[in-house]
């Protein structure tokens, strides 16, 4: 094909206007707009479908759903109480730090629930200062209550939950992207979804590794660099090394130890000194003994902080912890730079997975899967050919029955379902809609609309012939009397089809989809085009008798 | 050519029979349903389905040891053609919103151990967690209902007498009842395909008695002296070769559909080969007897019926 024809617009213009010069040579004038019109319609339609499937690397117009074409479904729930707590987390931690600040004696600051913490026991003659602070600190968004005896307890709006959930669900989704855009996989879908605003569908067409896909999804990848203050092999002996109960600054993480099978446990300072935003980049590496590592970099500003503070820390172990397990702790040797590396027990498909999960960034908050549904290649073929089988099993019987009993004009029967096809087919091209196994079953039942109209108009047709009409009148009456049937029809399965599409996503949505668009289409295709069809045969000239 | 000419039946003369034949059908149906006989896909019922293609022939007996070790009371059996070597698994112990895929797992580590010589090619997975599934559950219901309501409202608007709105929609109603007996007893699983069926049925049954509405509507604006009983039958008689041809060619696609549209469309075929021969029956002899019945109690009532519709 010459490249200026490989340009949609250019060959449906083209081909517009060929029909156009064979319609003013050969159609006589008060057909022509209707002929321009509708052909140049249905052209445009050809043209969108053009071409339908994948070949010679071009890739097809009609996009399979996942059914047909294999791949992962997933629904997943975004835990947006830890959101929620983490936001308080770093409140409580704000107000201990000022308070300490400003010289004010407290008893503690404690998160009470996911959205509210409290502060107990206020030294009595500075009642006010605290008031004061918290005021100031917590004063968009949060609704600080006095308890007395120097008690307060300060809580998150119902408007702020709502605004930290639907960021929180909207970062997910941006960071679902990210990794899903690593995983190089092709029109994807991951968007919000449910009617609680809190859960989010991700559509992997034509993924075969779904386990990988899977782990690289799910995982929350929160990645901390945080200083060691102390380790043991049980979380009781750590307990008991700082008097039994961890300080409101610190955290025991668990990691891996020397031998496995004997996890150690840290001590952890609260306080992260790098995490996960502050990377840069992360890719895999091998370290000395020829074992897989993950090499990061940090941004610019984390670069500073990172190299002021490992300077001050010299000696001490830092831990690296990811997903709240230490990976490893090494000890710090010297002021450290910009690059820096992970290292741990992987596997190297671990440690790519990992490498690509950490770029990506943390998800905001851990992810519940709520629904899964895959589908494998074979299965998909198995599909498209059940379904292209019972199609074309439809349409042949309907093509040879619309013949055999209206004769040549179960012919306009046939092009009204052909041109109903095309636009289906067009309108699922033009909008990227995707073609599913009930889609096609939608399509089947629209051709049956099909047939139900024609037949209506057919019937009403002979009808006005036995009643001694001419048959330019029974044909016009017989259209005219059976409009009103068909508007109703239409209107009511558009009604039931509506509904359909409250099932949201899947390939319901998809048979809702191609209903919806071929019962519209019908209308265009088996009255308007059909009614055309007639009035072009029939022409000017006297005619006697019918072929229906 | 032609199948009938002008058909003179009396349709509404025996409608009474027809009426009793469908409530004993809806009442044989419900009872069956009652008795906890209609199943539920795993996307209602939550749960776990595979599709497992193996190498080479499975042996479903071995295979039904292998899994039931790991998860008692799973349902095996073949899948689609015998050639295409595919075993559905069904797993019925809920699958952990922590953890949805464990069984999942479970059940292929299992069969890896102690079916290896025939490995699993490719496995296609349907879990879903119980939130999910009851969320469905409702929704379904809702929007049946709520799309019977709206197409009432709509017809009953179109033809200015809440009588014609009732009867198409009782009659739609008619066929949901008659096609949820029929699947409970075929042994048919609810799925989200088979929802969507029935929500077509019902489009599909108030279509098709539109369209014998429409032509009584026509008749009683220019036959005003005739009884409405007459006006009603000849309306059926009238339209009944569109009712026949319409209704036999999409019959015959969806049987089309039900015969050679796989595993996947069978339920859907199902449901929509006994939809619309119930929703042309339901047409002929349950939604226009009704108005006409309306009708007649309004007339021996003294009521001036005819005017309003």
């Amino acid at each position: 094909m010459p490249p200026a024809l490989q340009n949609p617009v250019t060959l449906w213009l083209l081909l517009a206007a060929a029909l156009a010069g064979l319609v003013y040579a050969f159609m006589r004038p008060e057909l022509r707009w209707k002929a321009i019109g509708y052909g140049a319609f249905l052209l445009a339609c050809a043209v969108a479908i053009w071409p339908p499937y994948e070949r010679q690397g071009v890739p097809g117009k009609i996009h399979l759903g996942l059914d047909l074409r294999g791949g992962i479904h997933l629904v997943l729930q975004v835990v947006v109480e830890d959101a929620l707590s983490a936001t308080v987390d770093d409140s409580v931690t704000t107000a201990r730090d000022q308070a300490t600040r400003k010289g004010i004696q407290f008893g503690a600051v404690q998160r009470v629930s996911p959205t509210a913490f409290s502060v107990e026991g206020t030294e009595p003659a500075r009642v006010k200062d605290m008031r004061d602070l918290l005021r100031d600190y917590f004063r968009a968004g949060w609704e600080v209550r006095e308890g007395g005896e120097g008690k307060f307890t300060v809580e998150m709006t119902d408007l702020e939950q709502r605004r930290l959930k639907d960021q929180t669900v909207q970062e997910a989704i941006r960071t679902l992207e990210r990794r899903v855009n690593a995983l190089g996989v092709t029109e994807p879908v991951i968007a919000a979804t449910g009617g609680r605003g809190d859960q989010i569908l991700v559509q992997l067409p034509g993924v075969t590794d779904v386990e990988q896909a899977k782990r690289i999804i799910k995982r929350t990848a929160q990645l901390y660099l945080k200083l060691v203050e102390n380790s043991a092999t049980s979380e009781e002996a750590l307990r008991q090394s700082v008097g039994g109960r961890v300080p409101d600054n610190m955290q025991v993480a668990r990691g891996q130890g020397e031998t496995p099978g004997e996890p150690v446990f840290y001590l952890l300072r609260r306080e992260a000194m790098i995490t996960g935003r502050d990377l840069k980049s992360a890719r895999v590496g091998v370290d000395e003994n020829n074992r897989p590592q993950i090499n990061f970099s940090l941004n610019a500003n984390a670069t500073d902080k990172f190299a002021r503070e490992t300077g001050r820390n010299i000696g001490r172990q830092l831990a690296i912890v990811l997903d709240d397990e230490v990976m490893s702790a090494p000890v710090i040797q010297g002021k450290l730079g910009a690059d820096n590396r992970i290292t741990g027990r992987f596997t190297t498909q671990e440690a790519d997975e990992l490498a690509k999960v950490l770029k990506a960034g943390a998800l905001p908050a851990t992810l519940r899967y709520l629904q899964e549904l895959t589908v494998g290649a074979s299965l998909g073929r198995d599909s498209i050919r059940d379904g292209v089988r019972a199609s074309i099993a439809a349409m042949a019987f309907i093509t040879i029955f619309m013949l055999v009993y209206y004769r040549l004009s179960g012919l306009n029967a046939v092009v009204a379902l052909a041109a109903n096809l095309l636009i289906v087919l067009a309108a699922l091209a033009y909008t990227n809609a995707t073609l599913t196994l009930p889609g096609i079953a939608g399509i089947i039942l629209t051709v049956g609309v099909g047939v139900d109209t024609n037949v209506l108009v057919f019937e009403r047709i002979r009808e006005e012939l036995r009643n001694g009409k001419t048959v330019r009148a029974a044909v016009s009456n017989g259209f005219d009397r059976v409009w009103i049937t068909i508007l109703d029809t239409h209107a009511t399965a558009l009604i039931a089809a509506a509904f359909l599409f409250q099932f949201g996503t899947g390939p319901i949505k998809g048979f809702a989809v191609t209903l919806v668009i071929g019962l519209v289409a019908n209308v265009f295709a088996s009255y308007f085009v059909s009614r055309f069809l007639f009035e072009w045969v029939l022409g000017r000239r006297h005619v006697e008798s019918l072929s229906i | 050519m032609e199948f009938i000419k002008n058909p003179h039946i009396d349709f509404l003369g025996k409608a009474r029979y027809f009426v009793a034949l469908s409530v004993l059908v809806i009442a044989a149906g419900l009872s069956w349903v009652a008795a906890g006989h209609l199943r539920y896909g795993v996307e209602f019922s939550g749960g776990t389905q595979l599709i497992l293609s193996f190498q080479g022939a499975p042996e479903i007996d071995r295979i039904r040891d292998a899994v039931t070790r790991v998860s008692p009371g799973a349902v095996i059996q073949t899948y689609g053609e015998a050639k295409a070597n595919k075993v559905l698994v069904r797993i019925s112990q809920e699958a952990p919103e922590s953890d949805l895929d464990a069984p999942a797992r479970a059940v292929r580590q299992a069969l890896a151990d102690s079916y290896g010589q025939n490995p699993i090619l490719e496995s296609s997975s349907e879990i879903v967690g119980p939130v999910v599934g009851a969320e469905l559950r409702q929704k379904a219901i809702l929007l049946t209902v709520l799309g019977l309501l709206f197409q009432l409202i709509y017809i009953g608007a179109r033809f200015k007498g809440g009588i014609w709105g009732v009867g198409a929609t009782v009659a739609a109603f008619h066929d949901v009842l008659v096609c949820l007996g029929f699947l409970a007893f075929f042994g048919f699983e609810i799925t989200l395909n088979v929802i969507a069926a029935i929500l077509t049925l019902v489009g599909y049954s108030v279509n098709d008695t539109i369209v014998i509405f429409d032509r009584a509507r026509e008749n009683i604006l220019h036959r005003r002296k005739d009884p409405m009983a007459k006006l009603l039958n000849d309306s059926l008689n009238q339209t009944l070769t569109r009712t026949i041809i319409s209704n036999g060619t999409t019959f015959l696609a969806v049987l089309g559909l039900f015969l050679f549209g796989g595993e996947v469309l069978r339920g859907f075929g199902f449901t929509m080969v006994v939809g619309i021969l119930v929703g042309t029956y339901s047409t002929l002899f349950i939604a226009v007897p009704l108005v006409n019945w309306w009708y007649e109690r309004q007339e021996r009532a003294g009521a001036p019926a005819k005017a309003s519709a």
